[in-house]
Formats: C-alpha cells, sequence, structure tokens
C-alpha cells in the first residue's frame, strides 16, 4: 500500500483528538465556572428571587359594616358571593380563555369589553373579576375546568346583600366598583382591586370609610401559575372588618308607610320631635338596590327610567312640592308675631277675591262665610289667609317659613337633600329678575305659587311646631355628633295658638281631617294640616261650570295629596310629612297614611331598648 | 498488546474483555437521571423514574449485544444504516406524528420512533466509513469534501424540516467534528469558518421557523419576552442559583415543587439537580460525564484503524455535544434548543440512541485489533 491509498493517519487523528480534547475541557471549564457563578457569586441573589417566586403578597379585603335599624334589624348585610377573576399575566392567551370562560359562564360583548378595558388598566397581576353573582352550578362547573384554565380564579368572596329589596334603597344607596375618579381621590389600594366595592350614594357612600374598613395582606405559596399552594396567615396582617352603622330609623315602621302607599308615589319623613331622629324616611315607589349590586341589566334599568313614578328619584329629600295649605300655620305663626292680627277678627270669606283685575278664589264652592284665625285653618281657608298675608307681608311670612325649616337643606349625613324654596322678593329679583307682586303673596300664603317644599322639610315644620321650644333638627346616623339645637324663638302662645287649630282640623268635627275615632287610640289626639297641592292651571271656564273630580283627570294633572301631623296632642313624640304624588285632596290619601303612621309610631314608642345601649356607644 | 479477537472467541471469554468501567459509569448516569426524575415529579415513581428504569435495563441489553457484535459488522452496515435512516427522516416528513407542533415521530404501531436519533448514530458510522475508505490525499481535496458535505448536509435539511434546531446543529458539529479528525487541513478549516460566518445570518434568516428565530434572539436580550421564550432560562437560572452551594436538598426544590421550571422531568433536569443538590452536586454529575468523556477518547487512541477510531470520538463528539448545548441552555449561556441532558433527561429515544452508541464504543474498542478491510471507493 503506498503512503497516497492510505487513510488519514494515526498520528493526525490523535494530534485532532487532543486538540478537540482540550476545546471541550475548555467548554466544561466555562461550564463549571457558569456554575461557580450561579451557584456561590449569584447565589443569594437567586434564593430571594426563588422565594419572590414563591411568595406572593394577596391583598385581603375586609368585610363590609352593616348598616342596621335602631333595633338592630339588619338593613344592609354581606351575603356568599361566587365569582371568577383571572389574573392576566398568568394568562397565555387572554381571548383564548375567555371564549373557553364563556362556556361555561355566559358573557356578552358588554362584558368582554368592560374584562378587556379591565385588563388594559390594571397592572398585569392585579386579579380582574369575570363575573360576580354566580349560581352554585355554574360555579362547580367552572371549579370542574379550572385545571385547563391556569389564571383563572373561582373565588367565594362577599357581595352586598339588602335583604329589605328596595324599602331603604334612598336611603342606604348603594355600593359599586370603584370609577376611576374615585381611585383619584382616594389612594386606600383597596379602591384598585376589581372585586372591591364601595359605596355609592345614600348612606353607602356617607358612611364609607366606616364601613370599609383596611385592606389586611396575605403571604401565599403560589406556584408558576399562579394558583395558591399554601397560605402563611399572620394574624397582624389580617384585614380590619368595617364597622357597623346604626341608623335611627325603624325598618318596622317604614314597612308599615310603604304598605300603606300602595301603588301611589310619594314621601315620607317621620320625625322624633324631640330629638330630630327620623324614624322613617320613606320614598315610594321604591326600586331593588341589590340590582345595582349585581349589575343592572339594560332591560331593568329602562324599566326603571321609563316609569313615570320615577322610583330611583329621591322624592323625601329632594321631590320639591308645594306645601298647599299646609304652609297655613307659617302665615298664621308670621301674623300673630307681627302683632298686626287679631285672631279674633273675622273675614268674610264668600270664595272670591279681586286683586287688581285677577280674582283669587277660595277652594271651597260657595265661601266658608265668617272666619276668625282659628277657623280659617280649620276649614282651610283660602280667603282668610289671602286677606291676612296682604297685611303682613311676603318679609314676614318669609322670614317665619325659614324658622320652621323651609328653604334649608338639612344635612342628615347623605347626600340629595334639597333646600325646596322659600321666596320673597329679593329671591324673586335676584332669581327671575322683576319685582315681588302682590299676586306673589296671596299664592304664597296657600303654599302655593314658588313656594317648595319637601316633604322631610314638612315633617320638620310640623316637629317644630310640635316641638314649640327648639328649632328642632333632622338626623339620621346613630352617634353622629349633633350641634346644640338653637332656641326656636316664637312667643309659646302663639305656638300653643296654632298647635290647637291643628288639634281641631283633626280632632274638631267639620276639621278638613276629622276623624269621629281619631287616631285610633283611646287618649291620644292627633294635630295636623291638610294640604291640596295643585300642579295645573284652573281655567274660568272649568271653574265656571263644574270643577273636574279627581278621578276625571290623567294621573300627572291631578293634585297632590299632603298632609303634615304629630301626636300626641298633649305631649307631643312623632311629627310626620307626608306628600302622596297626584293623590287628591290632602284630607283623604295623605291624612289617612299620617294618621296610621303615627298611630303605629306611638305603639312601637319605647317598645325597643334605648338606641345609647344598642350600639355601645358606637361613634360614626 | 492483546490478541485480536475472533468472531468465534468464546463468549464468556468475550465478555470479560468488554470494558466494564465505561459499562458501569454510564449505568452510574443512567441511575442518576432515575434518581432525578423521581424528584422532578414529586416522588410519583409511576410518572417517569420508573421507566427510566427499565428503559435503562433494557438500553443496557442492547449496550452489550451491540458491543458483543463483530465491529466488522458495524463498518458493513454503516451505509445501509445512514440510507435507512433517510428514508425515515423522509418518511416522518410525510406521515410522521405531530408533538407539540414538531414532526419528529413515526409511529410503527408496536413503537413510536424519532428518525432523528437513528440518524445521529448513523451519520458517525456513514462517516468514520466514509474516511476509513477515503486515501488520505483526498480529505482536504474537493471530492472528498464533498462527499463528506452530502453525508452531512442531507439529514441536517430533513431534520430542520420537523423541525428540531437542536439535533440539525447536533448533526451538523458532529459531521465538522469528525472532519476536522480525519485531518483536513488548516486551510479548509480557514475556507470553511469564513463560509460559515457569511452562511450564519443568511441561515438565520431564511433556515428557520419563527419560533426557533425568537429563541435565539431571547437568548440574546433576555428582557425581550419575560414571560415567554425566556421565562424558561430566567427560571431554570433561578433554580439553579437559589440551590447555592450544597443545594436544597433531596425532594425540597421549591422551584421544582411549584412548577416555576417547565420541563424539568426531561431538558430542564439539570436544574433539579442544581436546586437539590447545588454546585456539589452539579459538579459530581459534570465530572461523571467528563469521566465518561475521557474514558471514550482514552478507548479511541487504542484501535487500530480509522472507522473505530472515528467511529468512538464521532460518537463521544455527539454525546459531549448533548452536554454542553444541554448544559448551557439550562445555565442561560445558550439558547433554548430542546437538546435532552443524555441518560438523565426523561425520554425513551434519547437512552436507547445512546446506549446503542456506547455499545458500538465498546464494540469497537473490543475489536480494536482486528483487520477491518478498506472498499475500494
Amino acid at each position: 500500500m503506498s503512503e497516497h491509498d492510505q487513510g488519514p493517519d494515526e498520528g493526525v487523528i490523535t494530534r485532532r483528538t487532543l486538540m478537540l480534547g482540550a476545546g471541550g475541557a475548555g467548554i466544561f471549564g466555562v461550564l463549571a465556572s457558569r456554575l461557580y457563578y450561579l451557584q456561590v457569586v449569584k447565589a443569594e441573589d437567586y434564593r430571594v428571587l426563588s422565594d419572590d417566586n414563591r411568595f406572593n403578597f394577596k391583598i385581603s379585603l375586609p368585610s363590609r359594616g352593616r348598616i342596621m335599624d335602631r333595633f338592630g334589624e339588619n338593613l344592609a348585610v354581606n351575603k356568599q358571593d361566587y365569582r371568577v377573576v383571572m389574573i392576566p399575566e398568568q394568562v397565555k392567551d387572554v381571548e383564548a380563555t375567555l371564549k373557553r370562560i364563556s362556556n361555561i359562564v355566559p358573557l356578552n360583548t358588554k362584558m368582554l369589553d368592560r374584562i378587556r378595558k379591565d385588563i388594559r388598566d390594571h397592572a398585569r397581576f392585579v386579579p380582574i373579576l369575570i363575573d360576580d353573582h354566580l349560581d352554585w352550578k355554574t360555579f362547580s362547573a367552572l371549579n370542574f375546568n379550572i385545571p385547563d384554565l391556569p389564571g383563572v380564579i373561582p373565588q367565594v368572596g362577599e357581595g352586598r346583600f339588602y335583604p329589605n329589596k328596595g324599602l331603604f334603597a334612598h336611603t342606604l344607596g348603594y355600593v359599586g366598583r370603584a370609577n376611576p375618579k374615585d381611585v383619584e381621590k382616594d389612594n386606600d389600594p383597596m379602591l384598585r382591586q376589581p372585586t372591591f366595592r364601595i359605596g355609592k350614594t345614600g348612606v353607602e357612600a356617607a358612611a364609607d370609610k366606616t364601613l370599609r374598613g383596611s385592606a389586611g395582606k396575605l403571604k401565599v405559596e403560589v406556584n408558576a401559575l399562579g394558583r395558591i399552594v399554601r397560605e402563611w396567615p399572620d394574624p397582624n396582617d389580617a384585614a380590619i372588618k368595617g364597622k357597623d352603622v346604626w341608623l335611627t330609623l325603624d325598618a318596622e315602621l317604614q314597612r308599615y308607610g310603604a304598605e300603606l302607599f300602595e301603588e301611589d308615589s310619594g314621601g315620607l319623613a317621620v320625625i322624633d320631635v324631640m330629638t330630630g331622629e327620623l324614624r322613617t324616611l320613606l320614598s315610594m315607589p321604591t326600586f331593588d338596590a341589590n340590582l345595582f349590586v349585581s349589575g343592572l341589566t339594560q332591560a331593568d334599568m329602562n324599566r326603571l327610567n321609563n316609569d313615570e313614578k320615577r322610583p330611583q328619584y329621591n322624592k323625601v329629600l329632594s321631590g320639591g312640592y308645594p306645601p298647599a295649605s299646609t304652609f297655613k300655620m307659617t302665615v298664621m305663626l308670621a301674623a300673630l308675631e307681627s302683632g298686626l292680627i287679631d285672631p279674633k277678627k273675622k273675614v268674610f270669606c264668600t270664595q272670591k277675591l279681586r286683586l287688581g283685575n285677577r280674582i283669587f278664589h277660595c277652594w271651597k264652592r260657595g265661601g266658608h262665610g265668617a272666619m276668625d284665625m282659628r277657623d280659617g285653618l280649620k276649614n282651610s281657608c283660602d280667603i282668610y289667609f289671602y286677606e291676612t298675608a296682604q297685611i303682613i307681608g311676603m318679609e314676614k311670612i318669609a322670614e317665619m317659613g325659614r324658622k320652621l325649616g323651609f328653604g334649608t337643606a338639612y344635612d342628615i349625613g347623605i347626600s340629595g337633600v334639597k333646600p325646596g324654596i322659600m321666596p320673597d322678593p329679593a329671591w324673586k329679583q335676584a332669581r327671575l329678575g322683576n319685582g315681588w307682586r302682590m299676586g306673589d303673596t296671596l299664592n304664597a300664603s296657600i303654599g302655593q305659587g314658588f313656594v317648595l317644599a319637601t316633604p322631610l322639610q314638612l315633617a320638620v315644620m310640623a316637629g317644630r311646631i310640635a316641638n314649640g321650644q327648639k328649632a328642632l333638627v333632622p338626623n339620621l346616623l346613630v352617634g353622629q355628633d349633633l350641634p346644640e339645637l338653637a332656641d326656636l324663638d316664637i312667643d309659646p302662645e302663639h305656638i300653643a295658638f296654632v298647635q290647637d287649630a291643628m288639634w281641631s282640623v283633626c280632632e274638631e268635627p267639620g276639621g278638613t281631617a276629622y276623624r269621629a275615632n281619631g287616631l285610633g287610640i283611646k287618649g291620644l289626639d292627633m294635630a295636623g294640616k291638610t294640604g291640596t297641592g295643585q300642579v295645573r292651571g284652573i281655567s274660568t271656564s272649568e271653574r265656571q261650570s263644574r270643577l273636574r273630580k279627581h278621578e276625571e283627570l290623567p294621573w300627572k294633572l291631578r293634585d297632590h295629596s299632603i298632609f303634615v301631623g304629630y301626636a300626641p296632642y298633649n305631649a307631643p313624640r312623632f311629627a310626620v310629612g307626608c306628600v302622596v304624588e297626584h293623590g287628591g285632596s290632602g284630607s283623604k290619601r295623605a291624612a289617612s297614611i299620617v294618621r296610621a303612621v303615627l298611630g303605629r309610631a306611638l305603639e312601637r314608642d319605647g317598645l325597643g331598648p334605648e338606641t345609647e345601649l344598642k350600639t355601645n356607644g358606637a361613634t360614626l | 498488546m492483546m490478541n485480536p479477537l475472533s468472531s468465534s472467541a468464546g463468549i464468556t471469554a468475550k465478555l470479560y474483555e468488554v470494558n466494564w468501567l465505561l459499562v458501569a459509569l454510564v449505568v452510574l448516569v443512567g441511575l442518576v437521571g432515575v434518581l432525578m426524575i423521581f424528584a422532578a415529579t414529586d416522588g410519583v415513581w409511576s410518572s417517569g423514574a420508573q421507566q427510566h428504569l427499565i428503559r435503562l435495563i433494557v438500553a443496557s441489553g442492547l449496550m452489550l449485544g451491540v458491543a458483543m457484535t463483530d465491529v466488522k459488522v458495524w463498518y458493513a452496515l454503516a451505509y445501509p444504516a445512514y440510507f435507512g435512516a433517510l428514508v425515515l427522516l423522509i418518511a416522518v416528513d410525510v406521515m410522521g406524528v405531530s408533538v407539540n407542533g414538531s414532526q419528529r415521530w413515526l409511529d410503527l404501531q408496536v413503537m413510536r420512533i424519532q428518525p432523528s436519533e437513528v440518524m445521529k448514530l448513523a451519520i458517525v458510522l456513514a462517516m468514520a466509513r466514509y474516511y476509513h475508505d477515503l486515501p488520505n490525499w483526498r480529505v482536504s481535496r474537493l471530492s472528498g469534501l464533498l462527499g463528506a458535505a452530502i453525508l452531512i448536509l442531507l439529514p441536517m435539511a430533513l431534520v430542520l424540516r420537523q423541525p428540531d434546531l437542536g439535533t440539525t446543529l447536533l448533526l451538523a458539529a458532529t459531521g465538522v467534528g469528525i472532519i476536522f479528525l480525519a485531518g483536513v487541513n488548516w486551510r479548509v478549516i480557514g475556507g470553511a469558518a469564513l463560509a460559515g460566518a457569511i452562511a450564519l445570518p443568511l441561515f438565520f434568516r431564511f433556515g428557520l421557523k419563527e419560533y426557533q428565530r425568537s429563541r435565539i434572539l431571547t437568548f440574546l436580550d433576555p428582557s425581550r419576552d419575560p414571560t415567554g421564550a425566556s421565562y424558561h432560562i430566567t427560571q431554570s437560572k433561578i433554580a439553579l442559583g437559589s440551590g447555592g452551594f450544597s443545594g436544597k436538598g433531596f425532594m425540597n426544590g421549591t422551584q421544582r415543587q411549584l412548577a416555576y421550571v417547565p420541563e424539568n422531568r426531561t431538558d430542564f433536569i439539570f436544574t433539579v439537580i442544581g436546586e437539590e443538590f447545588g454546585l456539589l452536586g452539579s459538579l459530581l454529575t459534570i465530572g461523571l460525564y467528563i469521566l465518561v468523556i475521557s474514558l471514550c477518547v482514552w478507548l479511541s487512541m487504542q484501535c487500530k484503524h480509522v472507522f473505530s477510531r472515528l467511529l468512538v470520538l464521532g460518537l463521544t463528539t455527539t454525546f459531549t455535544l448533548y452536554i454542553f448545548i444541554n448544559l448551557g441552555m439550562v445555565m442561560g449561556l445558550a439558547p433554548v434548543v430542546g437538546v435532552p441532558l443524555p441518560l438523565i433527561s426523561y425520554g425513551g429515544t434519547v437512552v436507547l440512541t445512546v446506549m446503542t452508541g456506547f455499545g458500538l464504543i465498546l464494540s469497537a474498542h473490543l475489536h480494536r485489533q482486528n483487520e477491518l478491510p478498506r472498499s475500494q471507493f
């Protein structure tokens, strides 16, 4: 064999082998030094990273405080709520995951849009709510499929629940997710948790900080899929439960009031004439606040918005109604305090009063005849008050109106309290830019025209007259710091005169609200005043032919039925203001509601233990 | 020097001559694998460790069988095996079974085989025979180089189509390694290095799938995609690093327990060793591998003819490259390319091929004195 025929000679292969071997040894050297770098030099850093991987701090949300009535009945509580959240950073393909979830939990486009927006708006590690208020079947189906859905976590949380549905909806308000504006105002990290709820309206909003509690943190061990494999609770880091809030309301009395309203709309306020505590604050019709917590459907929303009785409108605090004849006590007191009017002096009512070229009418066909002040109120004679108002003038009436609480928005701790209108010449000049006319005074003297009052104000007015000494201020939240009540600053004799006249309305035969059996409670009398709030102009032709009867008018054009009253007459405890929208004459619908409510309130008075005992001195 | 062993030598005498040190080392590495798979699967014997042990036993039998067969037989089978593997690779392309988006498996009803694994052995056999037969003066000539290039490029192209970047690179490196060992002259090596420098970017742009490109880019810049492709690398480094010098203890790795390192039963099994046994355990494992490799190189030098030498060295190169790529990947020094840690990672075909490879090495060594005539070109 020649040299050329040979294959690669062994010497070359050996040399090359050694070369490769040297190279290999070098690479092993690099690998070993890399290991040394990772496992010795950087070991501590990686140990920390490994623990970071392993441990996570989860914000733990506190239970929201309950809201209760004065006797401890639950008005707002927390109920177990099954929901599902998703942690985007642990999800490989969000869209695919959402699609798979929607096979189990139906998700409409609106929800999907909301979820996508939430994902964009939050850090990738924040759990995003997919859906809540799941039923047990859906929830267990979800749990069954969860191994195939990394990053999707079924949770049992707490949801707000209002056991009385709508009965207290306007006062309690409801809870909802914090919107970007809330988050901007309040840097509490809980607000950024998509499952957290804050008070949006009513007491829920007003006492939110009290009810909310404070967040805790929970150390959890998580695996690579973000699933919690172990919890390491530390009692010091636990969430602090929100405090309960007590209201002055009497749930039973409010429930009774709502029953009395039946299908009607309107507002009813019952106030303790000694303390100003509100026992009832009812706006009818109501709406189920639970719907707002779980997310209102478009159909629900439409139904609420299209209802002509406006369920969402808080009529008892915000609704401005002409007080009508219930305003006459104000004119009476202004007249007595002015010293310009002798209450014994009679005015002759022929149903008509000419002022310039206008004719003002009394409601009673044919007129009342001769009326002194007491009879004027008892019979609600408009002519008497027209004449009186002309003499004393609007300023004095407005001043007395303000003393009795008209035109004031009371701070009862929640929003939505409206001031109504207590007009005077300066108001009209400022507001409408033209001068006050005598016709305005006459309209105001019977609580029509520019005068507007809320049912709460009517109750306060009645309460101040009943109290007689202090300017009563309504309050709702138990434990709230209340300022000392100011003096009413009205001559007690004049108050007594008006009280007597209001008694005659209810308890003397011929009074506009007289019932033979009165309150139905032996020995307890009621004082009050009817009002029939006109919502339409009555044409001359109609007045000449025949006033259309209540039932003949479309609902929207019927008179408001108004009543204010208090009881017992001798030692007043509760005052009530009541407006039944388009309920007709005040002597009928509103008067009967007030009569029944006052009777029930007196029955229930003192039934429960003292408020102070129940709250253990809790403050807000 | 020993007498050449004839194929008719007594079985017992022949068995005695097998290099049992290598057998013992290989089996030891395999047992490390059983232990670590056991840990990686949370101590569930049946989810990997048991199968690995069984495969190890079966493959050991196969290894000895291959070792006892005369190297002449392997020489004769070199080209048929190569063409057979090529046919299997084409078959996989046409009718293969897809696993995780890669078409690498061929379902033969009885068993599923991975032709690219078979090719890893076949290419070494074929190239060893090629250089055994090739006259020395033609090694650096165009004709000699062309033959070798065709032997390498055909299977590379087919494996890349599957797509399996790791194996493609492994085949290429093994082939180039054998050409280098065969004694190609430095001028050719220089020229090839230059051509490679030009071809590499083109290959990167046109020869790779999107996910393969992204893996390489992520390797170069891990912050590109912290939860995607580089997640493997980051978590793997955390697992190794947090093991420290002496490790967290057997079955105590938190990264492992909480499943932060994906594929830790297969490609990333070294993270379990690093996390639970620390630097000590890692270096011991690497040391074991170095012993195996060194022993193989030592055995190669005792072989008389070119075929045996190149066969042993080629197979050792493949084995070593497996280790380099896998460890480099796990330590964040190389891109994630799905190459297992030989004998330790869970996976049937790899155990079989690697053990068969060691069988060939043992056979070459056992029959090192035998005459091996050269075929005419």
